[in-house]
């Protein structure tokens, strides 16, 4: 900062930047202001300016807008069919398939994770040895072998009577009917969610710190209280981005249903895509749009859940998109503005 | 110590879950997953070729029960009412032999047509289940389809664990880009160099390795074989050039080739071959688990529909007469063993 | 859940008694014999350099760390343990629970719950104990913010508090129990030393008001003001006691002396 006058000066300036976005002030000149009777100290510093960041802008924008070119012009992606096919039932129900699927076995699989999380935390040694051998066996098989064997179950097992939790033995079923092709993908799904999310929750759980244990401990709360208003909340804050990712990759693993007979969304465009082979193309475009909506909506709702628990971990809530986006347009009017001046 | 969980609160989480489990078995229980395209009604009569995206012209069948094969079905099958017609045509469908239909949601096909035409000999009623290739024979296996009419080659391979009542002939062909200028003319060794995709663990790959192999012995250019996880991902290879050739079975690449006939990745045929290799006309069979009994009848109803003309219109009506057998058998001799 | 009181023991009239405690962790012996009585409404000042289980001896009390050998009761009533006929056996973790809920702890890294506003910091424990409603809860809450003095910030998370704030803040917290009796653990040894002068100023409040209050702590002055008797503790073992004019300022021990020395 070769025409900065002194390092107090750019001290006091970094200090009342955030002043300058809601009152821009006149602006002096540096190279007149000596001349003038004003402190130093009362100055603002103009910004390094910074070409060569201008120009990887540029190159970057028109990179982006031949590839969206690119993207609009090739006949090889079939906008029009692409059009057609994005609203058809065939492929909405599909969608549905995957939403259901997937926030069944999302639900499903954190409450299973919670429980196998807190075996692994527990004294006893067979609650541990039992929780890390699912966690190991889970995480080993692959996930289209546990549906395929789940799908075929009742070639091992005929009928399955219930006993507890629905009542004391009232009656077994005939597996292949009591097993819908739904249920059999949501067990899968969990089963294989279950043992990912265990891991994130217990690590969410470690994270805790030890004093919080403590603390509570000392305060003779109950050991529910305990958990579920002193831990969890605490451990949710590093379990939440962690199960957002986990479930991110189980939206798309939710592909995988059609191993049980099941059209998701993947299933209906590629069974779409034989009846119709010359949309092939067009159908992935689909089913790739219909994922990263989805996705976006995750993270949507990631962002306010995070913001939600980090509640009292920093002393101020980092602000939401809206309010990044306000403060960066009057940050950028007042740049303008400073810039003009000079 | 405090940082441990009581065992109490773990038992209060495990029966929440229980719960909820219940709850989900409950709503996912709701759905039915039957939609059959052709129904036999009370009068006899089967309609195929419908919702068949102009690869067949919509027919009607008169068919009624033959109360004397119907007598030769197992019990439990004549008991059952119902005859469980396996498809394993998942993820992407298999058109014309069996695929969603023009509404988009219907299974149809010229392989569940022949389903429903010998349910309604046996006077049962026809129910159409979807899986994966393999989860057909795993159905078969554990009894949750009763026969599969899924464009299956009956192989002396196969025989170790199935029964056979064969029912189409097999014609493979080879399918390249429309403007490709390579044909095949039935020889094999106009293969060399080439990279042809196959469907991993059908007939026709066995074919295909055998071809790979001679070439390889001739010390001619090698044969590429590659695999992909279904048709489409296939077809999206060979428009993208990644592969020369598609051997498949006849009646898909044809109705594929006038399907895309005009759109980007346009194919064309480029010869045929039989599905049983060069000495033996390979043959298309109704297949069942080995020893359940149910070869005989499902030929004997076949039978009975070739000498009552419905089987001659069925083919007629999916443009695929020339696949026609006079007669249906058990148990045929297929593709031979050492054919690898 | 009954606890069985031992009116054998002729300590009935102690706020606490510490019978014969030892502690290992592993191999190491961190408290080797401790016996020390606290009498109702007495202040008790512990002293003793770096790990020479002053803590432990603490967090044995009410039953954090559970002693190999010996026993601790608090008002008669045995801690963590039951008798039975002549036997003395491990008590529910619950009945554990319960019995800490009487007696307040106060720790050197404060351990406020950061997700819960000061209020619900202090107005947690009352409610899930059972011992208050809600809206009692918070109202007693609040009349001990203002008895700390952080009547203003009861709506702050404590992360965007100071470290002196912080630590009244946890004392409240341990007030709303209504404990009969209060363990200090080093409550002003995480503190920038501008910050200490407030928080001794609570527990010299606290002092006056005759609850029974057991502190272990580094400031020798603020031991010789307020404490009763001031207990000197080194190598695991009591050294030497008393009122905090003898063991301070004429003490008996070599070791008492050298410790002393070091930190007046």
């Amino acid at each position: 900062m070769s025409e900065s006058p002194g390092t107090a000066v750019s001290l006091d300036a970094s200090k009342t930047t955030t002043d300058s976005l809601s009152t821009p002030l006149e602006l002096p000149d540096v190279d007149t202001a000596p001349q003038r009777s004003e402190p130093l100290a009362a100055q603002r510093v103009l910004p390094l300016r910074r070409p060569g960041r201008w120009i990887a802008t540029a190159v970057v924008l028109v990179v982006v807008a031949q590839i969206v070119h690119g993207l609009i012009t090739n006949s090889f992606y079939q906008w029009d069919r692409f059009a057609y096919w994005f609203f058809r039932p065939t492929i909405l129900d599909g969608l549905g398939i995957t939403l259901e699927v997937t926030a069944l076995s999302a639900v499903l699989g954190l409450l299973g994770g919670i429980v196998i999380a807190l075996g692994r935390l527990s004294r006893s040694p067979v609650l541990r040895a039992v929780s890390w051998t699912y966690v190991w066996a889970l995480r080993s098989i692959p996930l289209i072998v546990v549906l395929i064997f789940l799908y075929n179950f009742s070639a091992l097992y005929k009928t399955l009577s219930v006993g507890v939790p629905f009542g004391p033995a009232f009656f077994s079923f005939d597996e292949s009917r009591l097993a819908t092709d739904m249920v059999v993908a949501v067990i899968g799904l969990s089963l294989n969610e279950a043992a990912y999310a265990a891991e994130v929750v217990r690590g969410g759980i470690l994270s805790v710190d030890q004093g919080q244990h403590e603390a509570a401990a000392a305060l003779g709360l109950p050991k529910g209280y305990q958990f579920r208003k002193i831990v969890l909340p605490q451990a949710l804050r590093s379990i939440t981005p962690n199960y957002v990712n986990q479930l991110i990759g189980l939206i798309k693993s939710t592909s995988l249903v059609f191993y049980v007979s099941l059209f998701d969304l993947f299933g209906a465009a590629q069974t779409m895509g034989s009846t119709y082979p010359g949309d092939i193309v067009p159908l992935l475009l689909v089913v790739t749009v219909w994922y990263l909506i989805l996705t976006s909506i995750v993270s949507v709702v990631q962002f306010y859940v995070e913001r939600y628990y980090a509640r009292g971990a920093t002393r101020s809530l980092p602000p939401t998109p809206l309010q990044k986006l306000r403060a960066g347009l009057s940050d950028l009017r007042t740049r303008i503005r400073r810039e003009a001046a000079v | 110590m405090p940082t441990h969980m009581s065992r109490r609160s773990l038992t209060r989480g495990i029966t929440a879950a229980t719960a909820v489990a219940t709850l989900a078995t409950g709503l996912a229980a709701c759905g039915g997953d039957s939609d059959a395209a052709t129904t036999t009604d009370a009068a006899g009569t089967v309609t195929v070729g419908r919702l068949s995206n102009a690869a067949a012209t919509e027919t009607t069948l008169k068919v009624s029960e033959v109360k004397s094969i119907r007598a030769e079905l197992p019990d439990a099958v004549k008991k059952s009412g119902k005859l469980v017609i396996g498809s394993g045509t998942l993820p992407s469908g298999s058109p014309p032999l069996g695929f969603v239909g023009s509404d988009q949601k219907t299974l149809t096909g010229s392989e569940p047509d022949l389903g429903r035409l010998v349910a309604a000999v046996f006077g049962l009623k026809p129910e159409e289940r979807r899986s994966t290739w393999e989860n057909l024979f795993i159905g078969l296996d554990s009894g949750k389809v009763d026969v599969a009419f899924s464009n299956v080659t009956d192989t002396e391979e196969r025989k170790k664990k199935y029964e056979f009542a064969s029912y189409r002939k097999d014609d493979l062909a080879l399918e390249v880009k429309k403007d490709s200028a390579w044909n095949f003319d039935g020889d094999y060794e106009n293969l060399a160099g080439r990279t042809v995709s196959v469907g991993n663990g059908t007939n026709q790959e066995k074919i295909l390795l055998e071809w790979k192999a001679k070439l390889a012995k001739e010390g001619k250019k090698p044969l590429t074989v590659k695999y992909f996880q279904d048709t489409n991902s296939t077809y999206l290879a060979l428009s993208s050039g990644k592969i020369d050739a598609y051997f498949g079975p006849n009646p898909n690449l044809a109705y594929h080739a006038a399907k895309t006939a005009g759109t980007p990745q346009a194919t064309r045929i480029a010869g045929q071959f039989s599905g049983a290799g060069e000495r033996l006309q390979g043959l298309i069979a109704a297949t069942a688990k080995k020893d359940s009994g149910l070869a005989k009848p499902l030929a004997d109803a076949i039978n009975y529909l070739i000498k009552n003309g419905q089987y001659g219109k069925w083919l007629k009506a999916w443009n695929l007469s020339g696949e026609a057998v006079a007669e249906s058998e058990v148990n045929p001799p297929g593709l031979p063993l050492d054919n690898s | 859940m009954t606890i069985e009181t031992l009116e054998s023991l002729e300590t009935a009239s102690a706020a606490v008694e510490v019978h014969d405690v030892h502690k290992w962790y592993g191999t190491h012996r961190v408290l080797n014999g401790i016996d020390l009585t606290v009498r109702p409404g007495e202040v008790t000042v512990i002293i003793g350099p770096s790990g020479s289980g002053k803590s432990t001896l603490l967090r044995v009390v009410n039953h954090l760390e559970k002693p190999e050998i010996g026993y601790v009761s608090v008002n008669g009533e045995l801690i963590g343990l039951r008798r039975q006929g002549d036997r003395l056996k491990e008590l529910s973790e619950r009945a554990i629970l319960t019995q800490r809920s009487r007696i307040g702890f106060v720790f050197q890294n404060f351990n406020l719950f950061p997700h819960l506003t000061v209020l619900d910091n202090v107005a947690a424990a009352p409610v899930a104990t059972g011992k208050l409603g809600k809206a009692a809860a918070q109202e007693l809450a609040r009349e001990l913010l203002e008895r700390v003095g952080l009547a203003d910030k009861a709506t702050a998370y404590p992360r965007q508090l100071s470290g002196g704030q912080q630590q009244r803040v946890a004392i409240a917290r341990a007030l709303a129990l209504r404990p009969g009796i209060i363990l200090f653990d080093e409550p002003t040894s995480a503190l920038d030393p501008e910050l200490v002068g407030e928080v001794l100023a609570v527990i010299r409040d606290l002092a006056r008001s005759g609850t029974t209050l057991v502190i272990v702590t580094h400031e020798i002055g603020f031991a010789r003001e307020i404490a009763d008797r001031v207990v000197f503790i080194d190598g695991g073992k009591i050294v030497e006691q008393g009122p905090p004019a003898e063991v301070l300022d004429k003490p008996q021990h070599e070791r008492t002396r050298d410790f002393l020395s070091k930190v007046l």
